[in-house]
């Protein structure tokens, strides 16, 4: 809602266009964009019915074993009993402890690998969720530094003008003039994220092409946001005012949880890539459609050459 | 004056200063060797007091190349499980690199809401750093704390849920900034006397207005020559000029008394104002001056901020408090 009111005060006063406004409110409601609830159920709801048939077919395995095992003792059940036949020779394996091992050997031949299987799958489920839950943190930091925007934007821009006013400034004029185009290249950058999640929502911590798109975005984000900082250093008086302090420490506070976010996130990505490849549960994996996660992260050729990447 | 509390707190405990304070060694880890035992011992105590008062678990490290500091914070915070003493996981870690001349002060979880970023930026840069441009890098972290206890003080009576919730490890709140270690004071002043007033309100108003404009200039007129000859060696932050403006922002001044000599006056608050402590006003050339120099010696603040008299300091400002009972501890009580 602040912001929404900056927005509309920021065009009120020329400080924003029609268009630039109408940009930069699209592309701070990047979660408006899309439907969460679909989208992050989406890619748990694809592998449901896998494993739930693979389970299911267990199941009826294990049932049949039982009962043919049980019934298969050869006593007529309206035969009368021969009690000697139920004694054990000395030395010897009696009936009923042949029974209690067949029984014994479902359990070793089905029933182990059944409870295997299901912890093996509940323990990819955790650190699927695990990434889940990071990717949101990551988000959220992303969205925070977002929202600062347009309280950065109007900071600084008020100042220039204020500046350019008064005191006729051709710096602050000049400022003025590279800050718009400034402002214009923060909103595309802004509205390039807002489009990648979007489209992608949660899926997106599968596809590496687009969270590497989301990375670069992202890091122009972060650069244009920085440009406007830097205009401040012209300014001693700017610099110095506590409101300045206050946007550079959200800024940079906000900037320092991302990283946090980012390196957790790609920790527990490793971690669930590196699990979902080891046997055997790389079988659960890939019967329960366990799909491997991207890393948030700069692809390999701007990892490379990150100056021709963003500049 | 409120923002050297903690200072004079020391002072006045000074027995319990000098005793070895507990878990010294858990709470200040001094790797680059900026404190020396005794400045370590008193960081501990009072932070000490801080997770007994506050549950606040707060620790230093000073460690001599630490790299990114911010990355190095994060990584000590988990390592040293700071928030633990804690009941509620409400932990504080303070990382002063003298190589890189960086400072942090990482933020858990469950300190976020009371300690924003921007609170932090400010003490950091407002209070923290020009003490330690003075080369005073206890004080300056004691100093430091005095804020952190200041607002951590007035979230106990604006309690939020998070108080009462365990939350875990740093998410890298908090704010780093140059910490400028020996770098020099650099403070100007203000342009622009600032004479007496014709009463001692108007005197008063015209210091607060000095303080709103952070003028920490020690040879104003409105302060009497002693008052000037003592400034002249103290250090006074622009956090510490803010926060007595907005701590008397809160308090209601009774009608200034003056003795029968008409050469010393007082302005006092409602006893029921334990933390606007009263000024005191010398008559020089015709106006009346702030005596700070007396109120150093007569004033003294508890661990909640709230004033009290040195018992047994001699003053000539003890006829406007004739009205007055004082407990054992020099506590004001009505008669």
């Amino acid at each position: 809602m602040q912001s929404e009111q900056r927005i509309r005060r920021m065009q009120a006063d020329g400080i924003l266009t029609t268009t630039q406004a109408e940009l930069l409110r699209e592309s701070l409601d990047w979660r408006g964009t899309r439907d969460q609830a679909e989208t992050s159920a989406a890619v748990r709801h694809a592998r449901k019915p896998v494993s739930r048939w693979a389970l299911g077919l267990l199941g009826v395995i294990v049932v049949t074993g039982f009962f043919l095992l049980t019934s298969g003792s050869g006593l007529e059940p309206t035969a009368p009993q021969d009690v000697a036949a139920t004694l054990n020779d000395p030395g010897g394996i009696g009936q009923m402890n042949k029974s209690f091992s067949g029984l014994l050997a479902v359990a070793l031949f089905l029933i182990a690998p059944l409870l295997l299987w299901m912890w093996l799958h509940n323990s990819l489920v955790t650190k699927e969720e695990t990434v889940f839950e990071a990717w949101a943190q990551t988000e959220s930091n992303l969205e925070r530094r977002a929202d600062l925007i347009p309280a950065l934007v109007e900071t600084v821009s008020r100042y220039l003008r204020h500046e350019a006013e008064t005191l006729t400034s051709v710096t602050a004029q000049r400022g003025d003039a590279s800050l718009a185009a400034a402002l214009d290249e923060l909103i595309a950058a802004q509205q390039a994220s807002a489009e990648i999640v979007g489209e992608d929502g949660d899926s997106i911590v599968e596809d590496e092409d687009e969270l590497a798109a989301l990375y670069a975005a992202q890091e122009m984000v972060g650069r244009r946001m920085h440009s406007f900082l830097a205009v401040a250093e012209s300014y001693p008086e700017l610099r110095s005012s506590d409101q300045f302090l206050e946007l550079q420490a959200q800024l940079e506070g906000t900037e320092n949880r991302i990283n946090v976010a980012r390196m957790r996130f790609n920790e527990s990505v490793a971690s669930y890539n590196a699990a979902i490849r080891r046997l055997p549960a790389s079988l659960v994996a890939s019967a329960g459609g366990f799909e491997r996660k991207a890393y948030f992260q700069a692809d390999a050729e701007a990892r490379e050459e990150p100056e021709l990447a963003f500049d | 004056m409120r923002s050297i509390s903690l200072l004079l707190l020391c002072l006045a405990l000074n027995a319990a200063c000098t005793r070895s304070a507990p878990d010294e060694a858990e709470l200040v880890i001094d790797k680059a060797g900026l404190l020396a035992a005794e400045q370590r011992n008193r960081v501990a105590l009072f932070h000490g007091l801080l997770l007994s008062d506050y549950d606040i678990d707060y620790r230093v490290v000073t460690a001599g190349d630490a790299g990114d500091v911010d990355t190095f914070s994060l990584a000590q915070f988990e390592a040293l499980g700071t928030g633990a003493r804690s009941s509620t996981g409400r932990g504080l870690l303070l990382v002063i690199d003298p190589v890189q001349d960086r400072v942090r002060l990482e933020v858990g979880y469950a300190l976020e809401g009371t300690f924003p970023d921007a609170f932090i930026a400010y003490v950091e840069q407002r209070q923290m750093v020009p003490f330690f441009k003075a080369g005073r890098v206890a004080d300056g972290i004691l100093a430091t704390t005095e804020l952190i206890v200041t607002r951590a003080e007035a979230a106990t009576t604006n309690a939020s849920l998070e108080s009462e919730i365990w939350l875990e490890g740093s998410g890298g709140g908090g704010a780093s900034t140059a910490a400028r270690l020996g770098a020099g004071s650099d403070i100007s002043y203000t342009d622009g006397e600032v004479s007496a007033g014709a009463t001692p309100a108007d005197t008063l108003a015209r210091y607060f207005a000095a303080m709103q404009q952070r003028n920490a200039n020690p040879t104003l007129e409105i302060y009497t020559p002693a008052t000037r000859r003592m400034l002249k060696d103290w250090l006074t932050t622009p956090a510490q000029m803010d926060s007595v403006v907005k701590s008397y922002r809160r308090c209601h001044a009774e009608t200034a008394r003056i003795d029968p000599s008409r050469r010393y006056a007082v302005i006092r608050y409602p006893i029921a104002e334990r933390q606007c402590s009263p000024w005191f006003f010398e008559k020089t050339d015709g106006t009346w001056a702030l005596d700070l120099t007396m109120m150093q010696r007569a004033i003294r603040f508890g661990r909640d901020n709230s004033w009290h008299f040195e018992r047994g300091a001699a003053h000539p400002y003890q006829f406007a408090f004739a009205d007055w009972a004082l407990d054992s501890n020099g506590y004001p009580r009505a008669r």
